[in-house]
């Protein structure tokens, strides 16, 4: 009786077993099986797009434009992964891992532009739009949005999708309780400079305790590094033959300095940016202004919850315009379906769906003919006051000055950006913060 | 003697078919090798090939652009030299201290605890293993909550004490605390269950008989206990030296699934170090070498460890 | 048992000890059931609050976080991995505790070296290229493979084996006539079905916990649990409540488990330690 007993259990395990095995083997096989469903059969069963994306808050603003398209398109459906709101660190390493080893990339991924020197050096990674006839596409952009889209061998991988300008955003709660002027147009008119814009934090920080003027360095360094790149060649990191200048860019320093003395005289609230605890801080309150090129509106908006409407508010940016930021949508080859991969990047970068983002969430499009629009023109954002966006924004993208950007700007920012974080937090020395920002800077360019 | 002129034989064991006694002597030579090839088999493949690939990847350059170049020992001399390893190093090392010291000297009081006369026995050993049945990465979300600078319930509890709130992922001591708690409060109660089973087996005579010699309690725990746990004491140290000095979960997940460990990698362990260096700047040879003296530290480790662990209590 | 009884400070102690065990899982269904605005105010709140159900049925209407096909991926791999390390083990086990022949300690002494290779962090980068020629990165093959075997499983069931069963059983049943499988299968194997169930746990705990090598050879969309928490907490990162559901329902499985065979997990658990 016990051996019986003992037996059926040891039966049991191993059936467990086999069918363990079984349900392994069939939710692989069911995997490749409908993801290497022939395009052609799409009317059999819609054919789903993967669209991969990064960003925070609303991120690419993708929402109501996916919806519209879906309930348009039977056969072929849009599923959008955000997979993290933090590019450099996280999004950016995982997708070359996926676009190397041919499995894992969505049918259509954004890029942001610090990653697209890479992307441009390798063509093997990415379907070529104009086989699907997007070459037409070329009068829709700025001439520089869409050359970056070209591979090293002339092959278009990449469709423009916004473009960053620039602005601040505020909280007018805080500005108020600080006895500083709410209106936007008087705000803008109390920095003129980046100076006039740290007295005004001074002042801000004298009335207010338990909430720092700025979210921490990091927006706002990049806000400078963008204005003094202008300045400067329009060379951040790298110069133009991709050789590492971050000790040689004065635009770099300038900018560094301008982030050590926010975080010396106590205006930040120490967040990096992206990161959850940065993010509950706009929900918060711990900090009343940040950087905001016009994609961080989307993110500040989708950070803050319904309940931040009307406490937010636009500014404009000391130092007058500049550009931050803006993306690019690609089909990569490993694509199953890259043809109504290509239909999903054309319909998400077309006039009409940009302009849309716009006005919806605030992404500033690269379309030259959604710019055009005077919906966009027009634009106004709820969420910030009723902020005329259209109007803060149309003026950047008409002067904005394309920067370029090396082949691994993207790991070179991460590595900049965490030595002015660790400043800022106190891990990395004031004195300290320079040599090691260029130390290193030249070890993760390796 | 064949078999068919046994027939007795052959009724004590029903079945025995004609070459049996061949097939026996097979079986006899041959099966115990076949009972143990499964595990060869796969530790070839998934041991050794894996071994002496990482040998191999690590004598060349990998480079994200994809160019690959003979470097021979480079990958080694750079990784000697670089600040980053070194650090990793130091924080899985002190990492490993600060939860392995309490977390055994707690786990062998709580044992001690455990191996009273007690009510409700099986719930409270239930209690103290509950940890172990949770997901890593699920409790380690929980405790990054709870070690959130503005809003965490640890920092607003050292507020009544009057401490400033600590910036738990930016401060290289606090946050390899944090970590360690999340460490301890996963094993401790595991390692305190292993301890208890290894105390149920000292024999009662040993304790009566130092009694009558008139060895308190306490004397009893240092002279009887500890020594005769020497063994279990082993096993668990060896396991959370492998464990502690391979940590990569908790500090992973503690800097939002960011292999980092902190803006300055204040909490990067050896394990995340090759990760990073392997998958997200793809230098696939210096991931590789790196991989080598992960393995020696743990070597080291482990060795040192059983030496100490041999002389705990007076050795014989 | 010794007769001891406890006090005072041993009762305090070991109510602190069960507090803090419970603690983190009480406070992760505190967060789990209350707002997000709740999950980042100071005071922290204390007490549960009403949004359990609605926030774990969004965690699971959110097909972005794959949850359910994170814990079926995760059962699966846990699954196939226990059984084929107990088996392989408790085969291995018997070979080298019962029988005689000839390079035994030599291939005993062999196991005993590979346990202190940490072969899953030192392997990963060979590992993960080979799952990458053979186009198996994002399957569950790719994390089942390299866990199949495991040299502290047959360590522990040749221990075992060791002082569950006594020579002579062994060579009585040889004599008996019975094959060595067949002494495996009716002898030994009821014999060292504790040392088998320690193992089992074990190995199903460590693959269920298994993080790093998936996170680098899983992608997203086809997940173990751990991963799903982890792009859980990537994707929503203020979403806090939606985030401490996915914890929650990653856990409860596990602890149903433990909860109903928990007399026998602990005891084996002991047993097992001894023996060993």
């Amino acid at each position: 009786m016990m051996i019986r007993k003992r037996r059926g259990g040891l039966a049991a395990a191993s059936a467990l077993a086999a069918a363990a095995l079984a349900a392994a083997s069939c939710s692989s096989g069911g995997g490749t099986a409908s993801s290497s469903a022939p395009a052609s059969s799409a009317a059999a069963e819609p054919v789903t797009i993967r669209v991969q994306t990064f960003g925070g808050g609303s991120n690419f603003g993708y929402k109501n434009a996916i919806t519209k398209w879906n309930a348009e398109h039977k056969d072929i459906q849009i599923k959008e992964e955000h997979l993290t709101d933090q590019f450099e660190q996280q999004y950016w390493p995982q997708m070359i891992q996926w676009l190397q080893a041919g499995n894992g990339a969505g049918d259509v991924v954004g890029i942001d532009e610090g990653g697209m020197g890479l992307a441009k050096a390798h063509p093997e990674w990415w379907a070529d739009l104009k086989e699907y006839g997007l070459d037409s596409r070329q009068g829709d952009f700025p001439a520089w949005k869409w050359e970056n889209g070209l591979t090293a061998d002339g092959k278009l991988f990449g469709l423009g999708t916004d473009i960053g300008g620039m602005s601040i955003c505020y909280r007018t709660d805080l500005f108020k309780k600080a006895g500083l002027p709410t209106d936007r147009e008087k705000v803008t008119a109390l920095w003129p400079s980046w100076d006039a814009f740290m007295k005004v934090g001074q002042q801000f920080q004298g009335k207010v305790k338990d909430s720092k003027f700025a979210d921490g360095t990091n927006t706002l360094y990049q806000v400078v590094l963008y204005q003094e790149a202008a300045k400067n060649g329009n060379v951040t990191y790298f110069d133009k033959e991709n050789n590492l200048i971050v000790d040689k860019n004065p635009a770099v320093k300038t900018a560094f300095d301008f982030a050590t003395k926010m975080s010396q005289q106590g205006l930040t609230a120490k967040l990096r940016n992206f990161t959850d605890e940065w993010a509950a801080g706009t929900q918060k309150g711990s900090f009343a202004t940040l950087g905001c090129p016009s994609w961080m509106l989307g993110v500040v908006s989708g950070n803050a919850g319904d309940k931040g409407k009307g406490q937010w508010d636009v500014a404009g940016v000391p130092g007058g315009g500049g550009n931050w930021g803006g993306s690019w949508l690609a089909v990569p080859k490993q694509s199953k379906n890259p043809k109504e991969a290509a239909m999903v990047a054309d319909y998400l970068t077309n006039a009409q769906t940009e302009a849309s983002i716009f006005t919806d969430f605030g992404n500033m499009p690269s379309n030259t003919k959604a710019q055009q629009d005077a919906a966009v023109q027009g634009a106004k954002n709820e969420f910030f006051n009723d902020a005329p966006i259209g109007e803060i924004f149309a003026k950047s993208a008409e002067t904005l000055q394309p920067v370029f950007l090396g082949v691994k700007h993207a790991q070179v920012k991460n590595a900049i950006e965490s030595v002015i974080q660790g400043m800022d937090d106190g891990s990395v020395g004031y004195d300290k913060a320079w040599k090691q920002l260029v130390d290193d800077a030249v070890k993760a360019a390796g | 003697m064949s078999i068919d002129t046994l027939p007795r034989a052959v009724r004590h064991t029903p079945h025995r078919p004609p070459g049996r006694r061949w097939r026996s002597r097979l079986d006899v030579k041959a099966m115990p090798y076949t009972l143990v090839s499964p595990y060869f088999i796969l530790f070839a493949a998934f041991g050794l090939f894996p071994l002496a690939f990482t040998l191999y990847y690590s004598l060349y350059d990998y480079d994200l652009a994809g160019t690959t170049e003979w470097a021979g020992l480079e990958n080694y001399t750079k990784l000697l030299a670089d600040e980053d390893f070194w650090n990793a190093v130091v924080n899985t090392v002190g990492m490993f201290f600060l939860a392995t010291v309490p977390q055994l000297l707690l786990a062998l009081f709580l044992a001690n605890a455990l191996n009273k006369r007690l009510r409700l026995r099986l719930a409270i050993r239930m209690s103290v293993l509950l940890p172990l049945v949770t997901s890593v990465v699920a409790v380690a979300v929980v405790f990054t909550q709870l070690y959130a600078r503005d809003w965490g319930l640890v920092n607003w509890i050292l507020g009544w004490f009057g401490v400033d709130a600590l910036n738990w992922r930016a401060e290289r001591i606090p946050s390899w605390i944090a970590i360690a708690t999340m460490v301890d409060w996963r094993w401790t109660g595991y390692n305190a269950i292993i301890f208890l089973a290894g105390m149920q087996t000292i024999p009662k005579d040993l304790y009566e008989a130092a009694a009558i010699d008139g060895a308190s309690r306490r004397r009893q725990f240092w002279q009887i206990t500890l020594p005769m746990l020497r063994p279990t004491m082993i096993f668990v140290v060896l396991n959370s030296t492998i464990g502690g000095l391979t940590l990569f979960s908790e500090p992973t997940t503690f800097y939002n699934g960011n292999v980092d460990g902190g803006s300055q990698g204040q909490f990067q362990t050896v394990a995340m170090f090759i990760v990073k260096q392997g998958f997200r700047e793809f230098d696939y040879g210096y991931a590789a070498a790196a991989a080598w003296l992960l393995f020696l530290l743990i070597l080291i480790g482990a060795f040192v460890n059983f030496m100490f662990v041999r002389r705990i209590g007076g050795t014989k | 048992m010794t007769n001891w009884s406890p006090t005072l400070i041993t009762r305090v102690m070991l109510a602190l000890a069960v507090v803090l065990s419970a603690f983190p899982l009480y406070w992760m269904l505190v967060i789990a059931s209350r707002t997000n605005s709740d999950a980042v105010s100071v005071p922290p709140p204390f007490l549960p609050g009403g949004n359990l159900g609605e926030n774990i049925v969004a965690v699971l209407n959110n097909e972005d976080a794959h949850f359910l096909l994170g814990l079926t991926n995760s059962f699966i791999v846990a699954s196939v991995v226990t059984v084929s390390v107990v088996i392989i083990s408790t085969l291995a086990g018997f070979s080298f505790a019962s029988l005689n022949f000839k390079g035994r300690n030599v291939l005993l002494l062999a196991v005993l070296l590979t346990m202190a290779v940490p072969l899953q962090q030192m392997g990963v980068v060979p590992l993960y290229r080979l799952m990458v020629s053979l186009e198996w990165t994002g399957t569950l093959k790719a994390v089942i493979l390299p866990y199949l075997l495991n040299g502290f499983g047959v360590f522990l069931m040749t221990q075992y084996t060791r002082q569950a069963v006594p020579m002579e059983l062994v060579e009585a049943a040889r004599v008996d006539g019975a094959a060595t499988l067949r002494i495996w299968w009716s002898v030994v194997l009821p014999a060292v079905r504790p040392g088998m169930a320690v193992l089992g746990i074990n190995t199903f705990m460590l693959m269920w916990n298994d993080f790093m090598w998936p996170l680098i050879v899983l992608t997203p969309d086809n997940p173990t649990v751990q991963i799903a928490i982890t792009s859980l907490n990537a994707r929503f990162s203020t979403n806090y409540t939606l985030i401490f559901a996915g914890t929650a329902l990653s856990i409860i499985p596990l602890i149903a488990v433990f909860v109903a065979f928990g007399r026998q997990i602990v005891g084996g658990l002991m047993e097992g330690a001894v023996k060993a």
